[in-house]
């Protein structure tokens, strides 16, 4: 529990912090909150030889509307998402999910950009955006690019970023028409991490029935991943009780699933499809 | 008139401790200091055929690397105090030597200019390993043909022991019903919030070696440090700061502590210590580990007639301090609060490749208490009886105490049905049966278990324990008025500054705040004992008080003296001595005095010049007596009194505690609806800290109820390896806990105090397995082994 | 640890047991591995930077290849350790023809000790998934690779994706290219 050697800077702007990762590339690693990297290095099992700290820079951290989007900044701390009026009007998987999120220290230093870029496979976050078809904005020496949720996530630990690239901020279609959303999650006792996280976003047409539906699933295989087959046997339907159930089964239709101490394959099996109608049942609410 | 006792106040030693001013090891920084980190084993069971330190000792910031070729003739084995016939004890030395037995074994100590050097170092020496098949569960480890820990010994049994009274075979033979389950006591971490700490310190001149380390034992260390390092026990002084926690983990004598020590002296420099918490987790004892199979006799109408438990107790790969005699603890209290007319228990306890186990709250009782608690509720399962009807058929009734048990036990006062009715009334059990049906007809799975619960504490009669079990107090009034008590007791997190303080203050009827309690210091410390087995109130807290009352004796002598009284006729209140009331006064007042002794008459009869010049306080007595001009002819100077109280029985809490849960039958998640405990302690000091600890105590056992297990993998490694795997529970897992207490004093003890500190966590496991078994009844399921998590569960009502 | 499973690899089978017998192509498609120096017959001494994300460790060890059935079969017995720990392990690979691909069997069992053993149990199944996918994606690059140019560059990263894609969502997410995959080696 006690690190080795590391640089540590605090960039104070984000040209500065690219300069500083394009120069020391795979030796650097970016700060965004430090809950996931700090205890890794502690266990020495990453040992980056510079950490780029960029929760000096200004203008990261902020939770903006613009046009149709909302834009929220990759130093925001799950704790101003958690609390935000604005986001529970507008979007309020956003806050609910945060509010689910370890615990309050964590939530108080931990930040949606930190979370992202790691990429744990039981993470919350990315099981939100995918539900919520999000924009990851990440920037590089070359310039900005949008890689969109569906792509970001590759594998365990693993994103799309590019070496040198920083994620910047989070754009999300600010939800309209009869909409509902919900984050339904079981919390592995000892980390607060999901054993399975369920992120629903439905819309109804104007009869009432399903013309739309985005479900994230989180902690149960390697990365997260869109539960397309419970999308698909969803929309159209009435979303009544039997639909959910006959969607639900699907949740975890080809996908590879993880086993622990805690929780095992077909456990989780199980539990995801339960999680999947709560998630649905609670966007209707 | 009781001030202080018996009510709630708030502990004196929080406003430091909440600040982040108190001073635990790490916090004491001394010039020149280096810091030692340690190489662990990787491997369950090796053979460590080389080890290369000329890296790490090239290293920047090295200052020295040892090994246990380096060790081996200079440091004494870590010690056992288990006294059984026939017990193995390995000679586990401070740094291994050639053969590794677990994972987290000390191999090597770097000793650097700073913590992070003396790290880096770690992973620059190279050790060759040979590994070795590893022994990792109990019961395969007690089979013929299991892998050795120990080739020498021929098996891996560390003692066999039966004990227990009564004719179990008879007994046995004599029931209507014998029922029959396999249970497990999972390892448990204990995790104390500041880990072990040790620093060492060297004065070369005076040839004194100082050591502070986070331990409940400071003298027991010391004794024990001293026959280890080599050097006389008056040239070693240990010092325990602020202790962040302990539940029974610091009760020990370690590795790291003994060579922290001789390093100091080899190097002439002060060294430090902190464990990490994944050095915790590996190379702190564990607690529990045994895996037993219980057989209980009883007639269809709910009396049992005897109980036999076979037990594998899980020693691991070599016995701390009190590692073999945590099971035969278990034994002693296995007839719970019944009455068994024959019980048996026969422990075959094994060395595995697993960290040690040994005392962590309860130590050997919780493991007690869940055996009889679950065997009666099996009993009520087997015979359709209701749980609290089985309890109530087998209790001593409350005239019966002293109550004899055939563990070789004499339970010191009990009045089971008062805690029992106490609890079934706040927890309206009636209404919670109906609750319970109701919810069943509407498909919910909701189950209420009983734990009613007895244990024993304030350890103990010196006849009864390894290694002494009185305690030591000194007061002292100080010129100024000021009290000061020298506890030989440590407490760590008990809140003995405030408790102590609060019996001290009420009988020498001064303010609380003019009353220090000082500890943890073996120079400035008489020999104690410390704090473990839920001593301190009962053991430690009457030493202080019986040193108040010689005080108060001396005190009286001086104050007769002074007021030229005779000390028979002296009487003390509110801090006052005074002399009997005068005719003067009476007199004055017109009426004739009756209670005015005759030989006070004639000189009463005199106008006193100043009435309250019949009074003295104790302050002026104290400074009378450090002046010593005015003392009863060949009275001792001073104001200081010692006492060391030897227990004459130990004492027996209980109580009933009853936990509702309600289970998400999609999920198998478990919800704690409703706690209610009643607790019996005897006489309460402070019922604010009696709260935290019965607090504290359900709070860890819902942990081994519900959530907590250390898990080694079938190669012996360590997978719950931090905290971030090992589930311990936290404030919002945790239910609103009703508590109340009925109160039957101890009559082994002057204040009558029994002791509270375990009682939580022994009363409490039960209660929520029970609940959640009972929840799950419909389903068929009679038992389940914890932790219980949710799939567990799931399984059960889907296997159903 | 158990790990099992049957990789596709879209290449004739001689070349893929080719592939899987070099050491050249083996240092190339074993995930980190910086080191592969004979020290035998089909012995090697290895060190490698493994690992996901941002948890690498650096492991030194021995990898002996067994059992040799050309081209069908062979075992593979790795021992390795470093800072975070040991990893011990043998393998069977099992090759079949399938219209022309080959189906790779592999079963393993690893014994994995030390600081990655205490604290990832949530992460070790998956990692060594990933990795083994990895390897494959690799391995079906080689072998269907022109022995006479230059030797394949491998974008652990972008193979992965490629090949997690296909594992979990069948045909419709292989909407990249082999080509683009080579080039998602890290731009230097």
């Amino acid at each position: 529990m006690i690190p080795a050697q590391f640089d540590y800077v605090t960039p104070a702007t984000l040209n500065e912090a690219l300069a500083l990762l394009a120069e020391h590339q795979d030796d650097a690693k970016i700060l965004a909150g430090g809950h996931s990297l700090i205890p890794a290095m502690k266990l020495r099992l990453a040992m980056p030889q510079m950490l780029i700290d960029i929760g000096r820079i200004k203008d990261l951290a902020y939770i903006n509307e613009e046009g149709s989007q909302l834009r929220i900044g990759a130093m925001t701390t799950h704790y101003q998402i958690e609390s935000s009026a604005r986001l529970k009007d507008l979007c309020p998987i956003l806050p609910q999910a945060a509010s689910t999120i370890g615990d309050v220290q964590v939530r108080n230093k931990g930040t949606i950009g930190g979370s992202l870029a790691h990429a744990d496979p039981a993470a919350d976050w990315p099981a939100v955006m995918l539900a919520l078809q999000a924009d990851i904005v990440v920037v590089g020496s070359s310039g900005e690019r949008l890689i969109k949720a569906d792509d970001f996530f590759v594998d365990m630990l693993t994103t799309a970023l590019e070496p040198g690239e920083i994620l910047r901020e989070v754009r999300i279609n600010i939800p309209t028409g009869n909409f509902g959303q919900a984050y339904a999650k079981a919390a592995q006792p000892a980390s607060g991490f999901a054993v399975v996280g369920v992120a629903a976003h439905l819309t109804r047409d104007a009869n009432g029935n399903c013309e739309s539906a985005s479900i994230g699933v989180t902690g149960v295989a390697s990365k997260a991943y869109r539960a397309t087959g419970v999308e698909c046997a969803l929309v159209g339907t009435t979303l009544d009780d039997a639909a959910i159930a006959s969607a639900a089964s699907h949740a975890a239709d080809g996908v590879d699933l993880n086993g622990d101490l805690y929780a095992s394959a077909d456990y989780r099996r199980h539990l995801i499809q339960v999680y999947v109608r709560r998630a649905i049942a609670a966007a209707q609410q | 008139m009781a001030k202080y006792v018996g009510e709630k106040i708030k502990r004196t030693e929080d406003p430091r401790l909440i600040q982040g001013i108190g001073h635990y090891v790490d916090d004491i920084k001394l010039p020149d200091t280096l810091h030692v980190a340690f190489l662990r084993s990787m491997y369950a069971h090796a053979h460590i055929t080389g080890i290369d330190t000329s890296e790490a000792l090239a290293a920047p910031g090295v200052v020295a690397v040892y090994t246990g070729k380096d060790v081996a003739d200079k440091v004494g084995a870590v010690p056992c105090a288990g006294a059984l016939p026939d017990l193995k004890v390995p000679d586990y030395r401070v740094l291994a030597n050639d053969h590794a037995v677990f994972v987290g074994q000390p191999l090597a100590a770097v000793v650097a200019t700073d913590k992070y050097a003396a790290r880096d170092a770690i992973d620059l020496i190279m050790v060759d390993y040979e590994e070795l098949p590893a022994v990792v569960d109990v019961e395969e480890a007690a089979k013929e043909g299991s892998p050795l820990v120990y080739e020498e010994y021929g098996d891996n049994i560390a003692y066999r022991l039966t004990s227990g009274e009564g004719d179990i075979e008879a007994a046995l033979g004599a029931a209507d019903k014998i029922i029959k389950q396999r249970v497990v006591h999972q390892r448990l971490a204990p995790i104390a919030m500041e880990p072990r700490g040790v620093l060492a310190r060297y004065f070369p001149g005076e040839q004194e070696l100082t050591v502070w380390s986070s331990t409940q034992i400071p003298h027991l260390l010391r004794t024990q440090l001293a026959i280890m390092i080599g050097i006389p026990e008056n040239k070693l002084r240990v010092i325990t700061p602020e202790v962040g926690g302990g539940f029974g983990s610091k009760l020990n004598v370690y590795a790291e502590e003994a060579l922290l020590g001789w390093i100091a002296m080899q190097l002439n420099k002060p060294v430090k210590w902190i464990e990490t918490r994944r050095e915790n987790m590996q190379a702190t004892i564990h607690g529990r580990g045994q895996v037993g199979y219980i057989e209980i006799g009883c007639k269809n109408d709910g009396e049992i007639t005897g109980l036999r438990y076979n037990v594998f107790a899980d020693m691991g790969a070599y016995l701390q301090l009190l590692t073999p005699a945590i099971p035969t603890l278990t034994g002693l209290m296995l007839s719970g609060c019944y009455k068994i007319p024959a019980i048996q228990m026969n422990i075959t306890a094994c060395f595995t490749n697993k960290m040690a186990t040994d005392a962590y709250r309860g130590a050997g009782r919780p493991e007690a208490t869940y055996v009889i608690e679950r065997a009666v509720d099996l009993v009520a399962a087997e015979l359709g009886m209701d749980v609290v009807e089985v309890r109530r058929r087998n209790f001593p009734q409350p005239d019966e105490f002293p109550f004899a048990t055939k563990t070789g036990l004499s339970y010191d006062s009990g009045n089971y049905q008062g805690a029992l009715d106490k609890a079934l009334a706040m927890a309206d059990y009636t209404g919670l049966r109906q609750m319970q049906k109701q919810a069943r007809d509407a498909g919910r799975i909701v189950g209420i278990g009983v734990s009613t619960y007895v244990e024993i504490c304030a350890l103990g009669p010196s006849q009864a324990m390894p290694a002494g079990g009185w305690e030591s107090a000194t007061v002292r009034i100080e010129p100024t008025g000021k009290v000061t008590v020298l506890t030989g007791i440590s407490p760590h997190g008990q809140g003995e500054e405030t408790s102590f303080a609060q019996i001290v203050a009420d009988e020498f009827g001064i303010a609380l705040e003019d009353v220090t309690v000082i500890h943890g210091d073996t120079a400035i410390v008489q020999y104690g004992i410390g704090t473990f087995g839920s001593r301190g109130i009962a053991v430690g807290g009457t030493a202080v008080f019986l040193a108040v009352e010689k005080l108060k004796e001396k005190a009286k002598q001086i104050a007769a003296h002074m007021l030229g009284a005779d000390a028979s006729s002296v009487t003390f209140k509110e801090g006052k001595f005074s002399k009997p009331a005068t005719r003067a006064a009476s007199v004055a007042g017109g009426v004739s005095d009756p209670d005015v002794p005759v030989s006070e008459a004639p000189a009463a009869a005199l106008p006193e010049p100043n009435v309250e010049d019949k009074q003295i306080s104790i302050q002026d007595i104290a400074l009378a007596a450090h002046i010593a001009r005015e003392l009863p002819p060949g009275m001792e100077p001073g104001m200081s009194a010692t006492h060391f109280f030897e227990p004459t029985n130990f004492t027996f809490p209980f109580g009933t505690h009853i936990c509702v849960v309600e289970i998400d039958k999609e999920t198998g998640d478990i919800k704690i609806v409703k706690y209610v405990a009643v607790d019996d302690c005897g006489k309460v000091i402070n019922p604010m800290i009696v709260e935290g600890q019965i607090h504290g105590g359900i709070v860890q056992a819902i942990g081994q109820a519900l959530y907590e297990e250390v898990v080694y993998d079938e190669q012996g490694q360590l997978i719950t390896g931090t905290l971030m795997d090992y589930a311990l529970p936290k404030a919002a897992m945790i239910p609103h806990l009703e508590l109340d207490r009925t109160e039957t004093p101890s009559p082994v003890n002057p204040m009558g105090v029994k002791g509270v500190g375990e009682a939580g966590t022994i009363g409490a496991t039960p209660a929520v397995v029970g609940a959640v078994v009972d929840a799950l009844s419909p389903y068929g399921v009679r038992h389940l082994d914890m932790p219980l998590r949710p799939e567990k569960i799931w399984q059960a009502v889907n296997q159903a | 640890m158990k790990i099992e499973g049957t990789q596709e690899v879209r290449a004739p089978r001689e070349r893929v047991f080719q592939a899987l017998l070099d050491p050249e192509v083996l240092q190339r498609c074993i995930p980190g591995c910086e080191k592969l120096e004979q020290t035998g017959d089909h012995a090697y001494a290895a060190t490698l930077r493994a690992g996901v994300g941002s948890i690498k460790g650096v492991f030194t060890g021995q990898i002996k290849l067994e059992e040799l059935q050309p081209p069908s079969h062979y075992r593979i017995v790795i021992d390795g350790k470093g800072q975070p720990g040991f990893l011990k392990g043998t393998g069977t690979l099992d090759l079949e023809e399938k219209d022309g691909q080959t189906m790779v069997s592999y079963a393993g069992d690893a014994q994995i000790g030390g600081t990655i053993a205490g604290v990832g149990q949530r992460m070790i199944q998956g990692a060594a998934r990933m990795m083994v996918a990895q390897f494959f994606a690799a391995i079906e690059v080689e072998a269907n690779h022109d022995p006479d140019e230059e030797p394949p560059k491998h974008g652990f990263v972008r193979t992965a994706l490629r090949v997690t894609k296909r594992a979990l969502q069948g045909s419709n997410a292989a909407d990249q290219s082999a080509a683009e995959d080579v080039e998602g080696e890290r731009k230097k």
